[in-house]
């Protein structure tokens, strides 16, 4: 009895365990498996086909909001391109316009050259060396265009060989002539430095390309505005010139009018004397 | 008895464990994938879509604008025809203008000199000199006129001859400042909106060489009005100098 009972106790308990195995094993399959790859497997779950659906609409939505927009965008941008390297700025027409400044600037070159050709003309010692002063094209030299006009043309009339108006008028003329020829010698040396302003703005230009020519546009022009300044200033004592040329001519007949005065007080007097 | 209603309850269990764990990750994946398709959708649709079309609109505007009113072709090649048309209509007619003769001189010496001032050629400053003493004679010796006077002959006489040789270097460099010109015109004829910068640059440029060089006539002119006024002034002190030797010359006599 004891050992049947037990042995029948024994085989309960392991069918028990048994079915507890087999259902465990059963769970831990379903679990494990079942999470991982069953639906994808299958191809059957609603979630698949949710994202196929989006993904449909999202391919359809780059097809036709993304990419055809796009296309568009670089079409118009493609035919822009062509539209500045064709019409606005092609290579040829640009290489062409830096292609001519080499060409001016050996023009221009042999026009400074002819300039500075000799023109000196004085045979006599004295005016040699004011001429040699004045042509000079040296600022520097202007120290020396009083000394050698005084050499040439005299000084200011001693105080007892003329009188006070006659002395000032020659000295104020001496003045004036003197400032023109001084103005002139800066005029030449300041056209030399323009020139060479000029010479390296067409260098430049030979290797500019559209977007810097303007700047070097703007600088010619500043440096123009400063010619016209320098030859207005040379205008200036031009006019000085012929107005102090003028005012003698003035003051020419202001004497002559004293002196005509002074001749009729003089032979009244003396009529006067002649007729007491 | 209790075997059976311990497996029932068991499977009973299991049954349970399995619908409610599965299902529930289940509807999480679904509705987290439903959502981000819908967040993408719309994102292309209005964040991106919406801004293409409207970079799309913009690129379209620009490019018309460009093509129809900042650069129109058919007004860019209009407008090189009309440079051709006024560079062949003007500057042959300011060219045959130039191109008249203004000689006037009829006799042999004057002639010859006019001949040279006005020949535009720098080449022959060195014959200019020995044309002009033909006219207006040489220096007088030293036995015939003062130191004073010969050096203001002489000085006058210099100063006349180098405006004279400025103007005829100014002449040629005109002459070649007028090709520079005819050259800039012609390149502008073929020149695009995009290198007509660089020919204003070398126009800019030219502009300034010729004011340099209007400066060195003006130089010229300017030596010429003062020595003009210095002679006059000389001729003052010459007199004045004169009468203060005839005034001394008129003592001694009286004197004596």
């Amino acid at each position: 009895m004891n050992w049947t009972s037990f042995n029948q106790s024994a085989k309960r308990a392991w069918t028990v365990m048994t079915w507890k195995l087999i259902l465990v094993a059963a769970l831990v399959f379903v679990l494990v498996l079942g999470q991982m790859g069953a639906r994808a497997q299958l191809g059957l779950d609603p979630c698949c086909a949710i994202i196929s659906a989006g993904l449909n609409t999202i391919s359809g939505l780059l097809k036709n909001v993304v990419a055809k927009p796009l296309g568009q965008i670089q079409q118009i941008q493609q035919q822009a391109a062509n539209f500045q390297q064709q019409v606005i700025y092609p290579t040829s027409a640009i290489n062409s316009a830096r292609g001519l400044a080499g060409q001016m600037q050996g023009q221009l070159r042999q026009m400074t050259q002819v300039f500075r050709l000799p023109t000196a003309s004085a045979t006599l010692p004295t005016p040699q060396q004011l001429e040699q002063a004045l042509l000079s094209r040296n600022p520097q030299a202007v120290g020396q265009v009083s000394q050698g006009y005084a050499k040439v043309y005299g000084t200011v009339v001693a105080p007892a060989d003329a009188p006070q108006p006659i002395r000032d008028l020659v000295d104020m003329t001496d003045a004036e002539a003197q400032a023109a020829l001084k103005k002139a010698l800066e005029l030449d040396a300041l056209a030399d430095v323009e020139l060479a302003a000029a010479d390296q703005i067409n260098q430049q230009i030979q290797t500019a390309a559209p977007g810097s020519a303007p700047i070097l546009e703007a600088q010619a022009s500043a440096w123009l505005v400063r010619a016209n300044a320098y030859t207005q200033s040379a205008m200036a004592e031009l006019i000085r010139v012929r107005s102090i040329d003028l005012a003698n001519s003035g003051a020419q007949l202001k004497f002559s009018a004293t002196d005509v005065n002074n001749l009729r007080n003089n032979t009244g007097q003396v009529l006067g004397r002649g007729a007491q | 008895m209790t075997n059976r209603f311990f497996k029932k309850t068991t499977l009973a269990l299991g049954a349970i464990f399995l619908l409610t764990l599965m299902p529930v990750a289940a509807n999480a994946g679904v509705a987290d994938i439903i959502s981000l398709l819908t967040t993408i959708t719309s994102t292309l649709q209005n964040g991106v879509g919406q801004v293409l079309s409207e970079i799309q609109s913009i690129n379209t505007t620009v490019r018309n604008f460009e093509q129809q009113v900042v650069w129109p072709v058919t007004l860019i090649n209009q407008t090189r025809a009309e440079v051709s048309q006024m560079r062949a209509l003007f500057s042959s007619l300011a060219s045959q203008i130039q191109s008249i003769p203004t000689n006037s001189a009829t006799l042999v010496n004057p002639s010859q000199l006019e001949q040279l001032l006005r020949s535009q050629r720098a080449g022959s400053l060195n014959q200019i000199n020995a044309s002009y003493t033909q006219v207006y004679q040489a220096l007088p010796p030293a036995n015939q006129a003062t130191v004073m006077q010969r050096n203001l002959i002489d000085v006058d006489d210099a100063f006349a001859l180098g405006a004279l040789k400025t103007a005829t270097v100014s002449d040629q460099a005109s002459q070649q400042m007028l090709t520079v010109a005819d050259g800039l015109e012609q390149q502008a004829a073929q020149s695009a909106p995009g290198s007509a910068s660089i020919l204003t640059a070398q126009a800019q440029a030219a502009n300034l060489q010729n004011q340099a060089m209007l400066q060195k006539l003006l130089a010229a002119e300017l030596r010429q009005e003062a020595a003009r006024l210095a002679h006059a002034n000389a001729l003052r002190k010459q007199s004045a100098d004169a009468n203060r030797d005839l005034r001394n010359n008129m003592q001694q006599i009286l004197s004596r």
